[in-house]
């Protein structure tokens, strides 16, 4: 999953991105309103988590400009101005979440994680398909029961394919969510991430539809 | 209010009744006298005429006597007024060497004139008063001719009755003191609707600060005469200045809290760990608590600020049902709000925001299915917003716990929440309060009552 960060205090932006990256989260980060609402216009992001109080472009117009050309993304607000007023304010601008500073980390991530989940249509936390179950609020993984043991790049990929079982994904798809924007794609890993992923889970989970990408389907 | 106590201090303190009576004092002592003066000139003329009169039928008298061949007095033909030949008609002659006549008008019958005993020397005429026939009160005009003969010299006289001089100024009088008193009242009346016209403005204006009062305005507009204009313009000036003072106090205060929770936030994850964590969630409450204080504090009594129940509670409503999101609990809680849009807080939108929030956020943590927000006028100028849940409610000896300051009813819920403890300030300081109670719908019953605006 790819997210981006857009919030003007350095030590937050650093912490910020080191959490969401410990978390296996691809993290896009952006200092002030004008550089956030470009990579949002320009990136697929998985959510976004956007400070209102952003020098050059006030965080509520940059919203309001994405939500009009109809990027759909997941937007959870990180401000400040915790009072209600803003609060209805940022949700009617097109905010999915809100959530008001000094805050728990613990909390953001619970409710990114509940964003992402929700608007890939997951009504449940734990996505199941056939005998392998994630469970999105602490990101374990089991097979009939059993956990498995994913590393960081594995569960990137698996998580992406998981939350968008039984649906077509491209590998340029599956690239732009798993890596940064900074990051070095090359999309010959991905081959050996879904390769040990189908070693760990069961070969026939994940199908390649030849010249199209992957499937993550029941077998 | 307008009890008779009252009566006087509203008479006199009216501009209008001051006016009234101004003009109703100067258009009576300047018609009164207008009244006297030409009465006096009109009793003058009249004299005058009357005089003129009686000297013509004096010289005519002159002209028509001569004596005879017996050496008395005769008249040659009569006189012209008929009335000299009417009896008791009220204008007389007589001539006579001393007081009593020799010839008479027929009008005086057997009667003389009581002239009283005088010397008139030739040419002159003398004027005397007397109680003539039948007690009239008559003017006469008397003159003595010599006759060349040297007789002793005739007393001409003629008399008329003063009744006919005192009827006719009468007459005047009656008319004209009725034209005068109609005259005042049509001035009156013109000086009520000048007055009603003039002060038109000021009832204008009364309307105007009403309409700021109850925040249906924000300031005073409209075109004012020259003399009241100034007053408006400086009213607007003292408004625009309270209103910059709170918005920048605010901005202040705003800045402050952004800048110490920013840091906070980043303090916090720093120092991961429980110990820290509370301690920041305390220190962000007391910044909340006291930005809500500070905001309200600074609202109160500023005038022109209003904001619908309606708005803010269904604005509340729509955002909390959509961050509910997929609760905890999975299931999903309604929430209904009745507030007619006549049921208006006199007071700021975001402080209406934050005790509504609070209270709606805290009722969605621990209802099961429903959450009813409703609003009603109370006495005195007073409404009251009633936010119901349908959760476990809260018994009655744990109510005042709640309310004391810093407690929160679930220290274990994260969230955004104040306390109970700070709405009921904000309440208050807005001169309102807060009240628990038990809900028919099975949970807690909290009464915000808060100012209307009128």
């Amino acid at each position: 999953m790819r997210l981006l960060v857009v919030e003007d205090d350095p030590a937050l932006a650093r912490q910020l991105a080191e959490r969401l990256e410990g978390e296996g989260y691809a993290v896009d980060r952006a200092a002030d309103g004008e550089e956030g609402q470009f990579l949002g216009e320009t990136e697929p992001y998985d959510a976004i988590v956007l400070d209102l109080g952003l020098p050059r472009v006030d965080g509520l117009t940059v919203l309001r400009s994405w939500r009009a050309q109809g990027i759909t993304a997941p937007v959870i607000i990180l401000t400040a101005r915790g009072a209600w007023t803003e609060k209805v304010q940022g949700i009617d601008a097109g905010a999915d979440d809100y959530l008001a500073k000094p805050f728990s980390m613990e909390e953001l991530l619970a409710r990114i994680r509940a964003l992402i989940r929700r608007s890939k249509g997951h009504a449940s936390a734990e996505i199941a398909c056939g005998g392998v179950v994630l469970d999105t609020r602490s990101g374990r993984v089991t097979l009939d029961g059993r956990p498995v043991d994913l590393t960081g790049h594995e569960f990137r990929v698996f998580d992406y394919l998981m939350h968008r079982k039984g649906q077509l994904v491209s590998r340029t798809e599956l690239t732009e969510h798993i890596y940064a924007q900074d990051f070095d794609r090359d999309s010959n890993t991905i081959e050996v991430f879904v390769g040990r992923l189908r070693r760990k889970l069961g070969a026939d989970l994940i199908k390649t539809v030849r010249g199209l990408g992957y499937k993550l389907e029941a077998p | 209010m307008t009890g008779p106590v009252h009566g006087g201090r509203r008479l006199t303190g009216s501009l209008r009744f001051r006016l009234l009576a101004g003009a109703a004092v100067w258009i009576a002592l300047a018609l009164a006298l207008a009244g006297l003066v030409l009465s006096g000139l009109f009793r003058d003329h009249v004299a005058r005429r009357f005089e003129a009169e009686l000297t013509n039928h004096l010289d005519q008298l002159a002209a028509l006597i001569e004596l005879g061949a017996d050496g008395a007095p005769v008249l040659r033909q009569p006189l012209s007024d008929p009335r000299f030949r009417r009896p008791l008609s009220g204008l007389y002659w007589q001539v006579g060497p001393g007081e009593a006549p020799v010839l008479r008008s027929r009008s005086l019958w057997d009667e003389a004139l009581p002239l009283p005993p005088d010397e008139v020397a030739d040419g002159d005429i003398h004027r005397h008063s007397v109680v003539g026939p039948a007690g009239r009160q008559l003017s006469v005009l008397e003159r003595a001719v010599t006759f060349p003969n040297g007789t002793a010299p005739l007393r001409m006289a003629v008399a008329q009755d003063e009744a006919e001089l005192r009827a006719v100024v009468a007459d005047f009088n009656r008319v004209l003191w009725l034209s005068l008193g109609a005259l005042a009242l049509a001035l009156i009346a013109a000086a009520v609707v000048q007055v009603s016209v003039g002060l038109r403005p000021l009832v204008r204006l009364r309307a105007e600060l009403a309409a700021v009062r109850a925040g249906r305005s924000k300031r005073f507009g409209g075109d004012f005469p020259r003399e009241v204009q100034p007053l408006l313009d400086d009213l607007n000036a003292l408004l625009d200045h309270s209103e910059e003072v709170v918005v920048r106090a605010r901005l202040q205060a705003g800045n402050l809290a952004h800048a110490l929770k920013t840091n906070l936030a980043v303090l916090a994850n720093e120092a991961e760990g429980e110990a820290v964590a509370r301690r920041v969630a305390e220190m962000r409450r007391h910044i909340d608590h006291h930005m809500a204080r500070a905001r309200a504090a600074a609202a109160r009594g500023l005038p022109g600020v209003a904001t619908p129940v309606a708005d803010s509670a269904g604005a509340l409503a729509r955002v909390m049902e959509k961050l509910q999101g997929g609760g905890q609990s999975g299931g999903r809680v309604t929430v209904t709000v009745r507030a007619p849009r006549e049921h208006v807080f006199a007071g700021e939108r975001e402080d209406l925001d934050e005790m509504l929030g609070n209270l709606m956020d805290n009722a969605m943590k621990w209802a099961g299915s429903r959450v009813e927000v409703a609003s009603r006028l109370e006495a005195g100028g007073m409404l009251a917003v009633v936010v119901e849940d349908d959760g476990p409610g809260l018994p009655a000896d744990r109510r005042d716990a709640v309310l004391a300051p810093g407690v929160r009813l679930d220290e274990s819920t994260p969230g955004s929440g104040l306390g109970l403890a700070v709405v009921r300030d904000v309440a208050r300081l807005y001169g309102g309060d807060l009240r628990l109670g038990d809900s028919p719908l099975g949970g807690l019953r909290v009464e915000l009552v808060l100012p209307a605006a009128s």
